[in-house]
């Protein structure tokens, strides 16, 4: 059935068609392959991986093809699907991607396959892929959703397929996790469904028109003043939860941890995501004026996150729990880009959102072996493991390094373009104390790296086995990525750059007197060229660290 | 040379239904009582589903004959009753509660080594209460089906001989059923009084001509008042809406579990639908006046229902404050329906009947799952007897997951949008603080949806290990090597577990594609507009 | 005699009825409360319905429903009487505060 879809979608049929059913297929596909798992006869559990990891892998090669026929000249929403639904309550089925969403759908896609292929379920595999695939279906449509009531549904839909991946088959206290995460995650978004009513009743009251259209809100703008602060501080409860932002961050370490390891890729590099794309979509742009005005609160709990997160991450015993709260201190940088308001800034936020995906999911998939091997994931436990595995060492450095965001990987570009962007009139304090956050992360990853992988080896430290071929295999996609991204990111700012700029003069004529702060880098230079020049500056560097190494 | 009487004309074919039922009933304890190896075998349930199903067929023919008249009604038995949309969706949601109840009765009967047609009997004919109130143009007919309705349950409710706990049910619902049903009569009473009829459209252009005059006269307008107050008591009661809550949690308990399914839904849309008749087409007009009241009932239910649903043990008990949350939640769609706004009364009365065919489809499925779980004796109802459900039973739990994240509110389930179309209804109304406080105590709800299927998934029971699966039917025996005892085995005969299925598939399928049957329910919210 | 006279009868009919519910621990004196209740109604009933034919109306519902409200009543006490029996069989009591087997 799927076969059929996929070689329907790619043969020689107009491509009208392939616009068309290209997003549903994305949600669809996952879905079928769930029930076809679900359908499985139970003797052949066994089979369930395979199902699973073609059906991904299918998805993933669709939103590839997205990626490649994706017009790159065009910042609006592109393969629109609009289909009426409930008519009565102003619903429609409708999905588009745009430049943001776009490589958010792409991550989508790749990080599944990968996290399927490199992790296997400890029991139930049939169950678990089933629930990995409800889980991909969900994370498809929340980033493809332009009806706000689908958006929602979306949102919430994810909780059930993660919290049975953490209660099922995560460790330790997993299901006081899976529990925390569910009500932590459900109560921001019963404050969303009231932002959501009141965004569209209230503009309905203006317009006439009951309607959940995104964009149809977008443009009538019809909530000002307290209005719409307060409608926005409703979906911003609810994507605080998900980024997490500081006060409301405790769910995270707790599920992080105790999740099994594709639980944690997915958490870290899909679901945490649906938080600060929320912002972006649902709260720059629903929301220009309020969010303008509110951009200081978000700010200074972003930096708050950054510190906060490095600091705490500084004290953690548990390798796993550190990688959890450094996504904070990440998740804290994204939030500054976008609220820095400008192109830059907002540009480095949506690159950074991809790049933290595959470097935190490489790493919890890393952690996840070490685990596997060792039995444990503290600190303490673990020495030297660089003499007896060395490639791994090799990988989890070049992993690592990504995640500090050494320049020539893909951390770098992100918070650079973050960074870039902060450095303005209006958000240059909160720059300036963020960017000590980088110092930090430097500081507690290679801090982390250097008692895990190096010193003595003793015991089972010594005979720990290396990386598999077959892993190393399953992870090169990531690595692969991490070192393209980093190296030659324009192809994807190049897409980014039209809808942000899009965005931006979105927010420029609904804001009276908002102009988009500009860098305090000088005019002259482009900014492209200094990422460009940094980039060449530490090439040399970084080649010599990576083997140094030893690979 | 006969006189002539002059007696009202009776379409017979468009009472087909509740002939069906009442006449059913009759026939079914007829033919048992002189065939009596009818009484044993599966005969009383099929006829019961026989007679359903006939009832429910007839229902297409009588849409075509309301289509055919411009007023979109038939008024029936001088004016007794309405046939009109109305009746129609609640007589195919009513119906499809007494299938579902025979279904699970069948194997509950048997299980429990009872035996008898009287289930069925009291079932129908209870069942056909609920159509008579559903119809009911004046108020006497409405009292009528309200008594039949409800002292037929009594009665199933009672009806376990063995277990006392079933006894003392029926008796305090018998109580506190029969003080409210008296409350409902005197209200009746004051608005006769006070309109000089009980007949609906005549109570409405009494309250029409008084208020044209611009002068309420004072004792009538607070007699009328008093009277609306006692019948929202009586109604409150049956559809076990706070404050009137009082008894659920204890009847749904004691009372025999298929018997509770059927009450959760036959017995609530029936009261629904005498509610929604009597309130928008008698008092259509006093709107500003029980409009509060009744948003009022609405927030105590759910608050009441979500909060004190909590701190229980038992899972018919969790379900009875869940009902009486659900019935807070419809009560908001009434609130709705009350608007002067057409457009707005409209949505309201449309997402009350799509919630309560919603609602009955999950919860028959549920306390279907219940009465299976419950083994044999009735009692396997604590919380700890669901642990490690998944593992014993994966279906019964896997279904039971999906009904109790519908009864949640989980997208992609007909309880979503279920709650979202009452949700929307009162935002649309303006009722912002019903909305707000709606979905906060829906978040709070959720726990305990969520503690059920924690249970059942997660829990380290005697039995079982800790992680458990819901689609691994492959799981026999638990590794750490306790042995499941036989009596632990649940029984899972076919015919329940089937329309366990058919309620998880509706409530599936509605939660993906709700427009289904979307045209059937705007025409029937459509017969309360003036 | 005044309507309100009848009203009064009732309502104070009523009252009693309520109370007798609520405080009475016998489930047979429970029964005749809830007639009490029952027959207070039809005073009412047939009280508004002379009321109203003396004000010109040409029904007789009044004293119609209180016929429909006897035999109701009648059937109500009947189911009554047998729980009240079946609890009695089980337990040699028919005191209502017995029956405490739920609580939560």
């Amino acid at each position: 059935m799927m076969v059929s879809q996929t070689g329907l979608l790619f043969g020689a049929e107009a491509a009208e068609a392939v616009s068309f059913s290209l997003l549903p297929a994305l949600v669809i596909v996952p879905l079928l392959t769930a029930l076809v798992i679900g359908l499985l006869p139970s003797s052949r559990g066994e089979y369930a991986r395979l199902t699973a990891l073609v059906g991904s892998a299918a998805t993933g090669a669709l939103s590839v093809y997205l990626l490649l026929d994706f017009d790159a000249s065009d910042g609006g929403f592109q393969y629109v699907v609009a289909q009426d639904w409930i008519a009565d309550f102003g619903l429609s089925l409708q999905f588009g991607v745009d430049g943001i969403s776009l490589f958010l759908v792409v991550m989508t896609g790749i990080l599944f396959p990968v996290g399927i292929l490199a992790t296997t379920a400890e029991h139930h595999p049939k169950a678990y892929h089933l629930w990995v695939m409800v889980l991909m279906a969900g994370s498809m449509g929340v980033f493809m959703a332009l009806d706000l009531l689908l958006f929602f549904m979306f949102f919430e839909i994810v909780l059930v397929p993660m919290y049975f991946l953490i209660g099922g088959w995560g460790h330790g206290n997993r299901v006081y996790a899976a529990l925390k995460f569910f009500i932590f995650t459900m109560a921001g978004s019963a404050l969303m469904l009231v932002g959501i009513f009141g965004v569209v009743f209230l503009t309905a009251r203006q317009t006439g028109v009951v309607t959940f259209d995104i964009r149809a809100l977008a443009e009538a703008q019809a909530l000002t003043g307290f209005e719409s602060r307060a409608v926005l501080l409703a979906f911003a409860l609810a994507f605080a939860v998900k980024v997490p932002l500081f006060p409301l961050h405790t769910w995270l370490p707790d599920a992080h941890t105790e999740a099994p390891t594709i639980g944690s890729v997915i958490l870290a590099g899909v679901m945490l995501k649906l938080g600060t794309y929320g912002f972006l979509r649902f709260g720059l742009y629903l929301f220009p004026e309020a969010s303008y005005d509110l951009a200081p609160l978000f700010l200074t709990l972003g930096v708050i996150g950054i510190l906060y997160a490095a600091i705490v991450a500084t004290m953690q015993r548990d390798l796993k729990r550190l990688i959890a709260y450094s996504s904070i201190a990440h998740l804290g940088f994204i939030m500054v880009g976008l609220f820095a308001l400008n192109s830059q800034g907002i540009q480095g936020a949506v690159f950074q959102m991809v790049a933290h995906g595959i470097s935190t999911g490489a790493l919890f998939i890393l952690v996840g072996w070490i685990y596997e091997r060792r039995h444990t994931r503290l600190i303490a436990e673990l020495s030297g493991l660089q003499k007896s595995a060395p490639i791994f060492a090799g990988v989890f450095t070049l992993v690592m390094l990504s995640s500090v965001g050494l320049p020539g990987l893909n951390g770098f570009v992100g918070e650079f373009l973050i960074l870039l962007g902060a450095f303005n009139d209006e958000a240059r304090w909160w720059a300036i104390i963020g960017t000590s956050g980088v110092i930090l992360a430097a500081l507690y990853l290679l801090w982390a790296y250097q008692r895990v992988f190096h010193g003595v080896a003793e015991g089972e430290n010594a005979t720990m086995a290396d990386l598999k071929v077959s892993e190393f295999l399953s992870i090169l996609p990531l690595l692969a990525l991490i070192i393209g991204m980093g190296v030659y990111p324009k192809p994807i700012l190049d897409r980014i750059e039209p809808a942000v700029d899009d965005l931006i003069a979105h927010i420029e004529a609904n804001v009276d007197g908002f102009d988009e702060p500009e860098p305090d880098v000088p005019a002259e230079h482009d900014p492209r060229e200094l990422l460009i020049e940094a980039f060449h500056e530490a090439e040399a560097s970084h080649a010599e660290s990576a083997e140094g190494e030893g690979e | 040379m006969l006189a002539q009487v002059a007696t009202p004309e009776v379409p017979w074919s468009l009472l087909w239904p509740f002939l069906l039922m009442a006449l059913g009933a009759v026939a079914l304890v007829t033919i048992t009582s002189l065939v009596t190896e009818l009484r044993t075998r599966q005969f009383p349930s099929l006829f019961t589903i026989a007679m359903a199903v006939g009832g429910g067929a007839s229902l297409p023919y009588i849409w075509g004959r309301i289509g055919e008249i411009p007023e979109r009604r038939i008024l029936v038995l001088d004016g007794a009753m309405s046939i009109d949309y109305f009746t129609i969706v609640a007589a195919a949601i009513i119906l499809s509660a007494v299938v579902f109840a025979a279904i699970f009765l069948d194997d509950y009967l048997r299980r429990e080594g009872l035996d008898g047609p009287e289930w069925y009997v009291l079932i129908m004919l209870s069942a056909s209460g609920g159509l008579m109130m559903a119809a009911a143009e004046d108020l006497i007919v409405t009292f009528l089906g309200l008594e039949i309705l409800s002292i037929a349950v009594y009665v199933l409710a009672a009806l376990h001989l063995r277990r006392a706990e079933s006894q003392e049910a029926g008796f305090k619902y018998f109580v506190l059923g029969a003080l409210s049903s008296a409350f409902f009569l005197y209200g009746i009473a004051l608005v006769y009084g006070a309109t000089g009829s009980t007949r609906l459209s005549e109570i409405d252009a009494a309250l029409f001509a008084t208020n044209a005059r611009g002068l309420v006269p004072a004792e009538d307008s607070s007699m009328i008042l008093a009277g609306m107050a006692l019948l929202l008591v009586g109604f409150g009661f049956k559809v076990s809406a706070a404050p009137f809550h009082l008894w659920t949690p204890d009847v749904y308990q004691g009372a025999p579990t298929p018997v509770v399914g059927f009450m959760a839904s036959a017995v609530k849309v029936g009261g629904f639908a005498g509610l929604l008749r009597v309130f928008l087409a008698g008092f259509g007009r006093l709107g500003d006046d029980w409009r509060p009241v009744v948003g009022a009932m609405a927030l105590l239910s759910i608050v009441i229902g979500s909060f004190l649903a909590i701190r229980q043990d038992n899972v018919k008990r969790m379900l009875a404050y869940s009902s009486i949350s659900h019935a807070g939640f419809i009560l908001i769609g009434l609130f709705a329906a009350g608007s002067r706004n057409a457009e707005v009364a409209q949505l309201g009365t449309r997402s009350v009947l799509f919630y309560l065919f919603a609602y009955t489809v999950m919860v028959v499925g549920s306390f279907g799952v219940v009465t299976l779980v419950g083994g044999r004796g009735d009692g396997k109802h604590d919380l700890s007897d669901y642990a490690g459900l998944a593992q014993r039973s994966p279906i019964l739990a896997g279904f039971f997951l999906v009904l109790l994240f519908a009864q949640a509110g989980i997208p992609f389930t007909s309880g979503f949008l279920a709650k979202f179309g009452v949700i929307q209804a009162a935002v649309r109304d303006e009722a912002y603080v019903l909305a707000g406080v709606a979905m906060v105590a829906a978040v709070v709800g959720a726990y305990l949806y969520l503690r059920i299927i924690k249970t059942m998934f997660f829990s380290d029971g005697a039995h079982t290990v800790p992680v458990a699966a819901a689609l691994d039917t492959n799981v026999e025996a638990t590794p750490d090597g306790a042995v499941i005892a036989p009596d632990e085995q649940i029984s899972l005969p076919p015919a329940a577990v089937a329309a366990i299925l058919v309620a998880v598939a509706i409530t599936l399928l509605w939660g993906f594609a709700p427009n289904i049957g979307g045209d059937i329910l705007r025409d029937a919210a459509a017969t309360f507009l003036r | 005699m005044l309507l309100n006279q009848y009203l009064l009868l009732a309502a104070a009919l009523f009252c009693i009825g309520v109370y007798g519910v609520l405080t009475r621990k016998n489930g047979v004196m429970v029964l005749m409360s809830i007639e009490l209740i029952l027959n207070a109604v039809n005073i009412n009933m047939v009280a508004f319905g002379v009321h109203n034919a003396e004000a010109g109306a040409a029904s007789v519902g009044g004293a119609v429903f209180a016929l429909f409200i006897i035999a109701v009543a009648a059937a109500e006490v009947g189911v009554g009487l047998a729980i009240v029996l079946l609890i009695y069989r089980n337990r040699r009591s028919i005191n209502v505060a017995d029956a405490s087997l739920m609580k939560g």
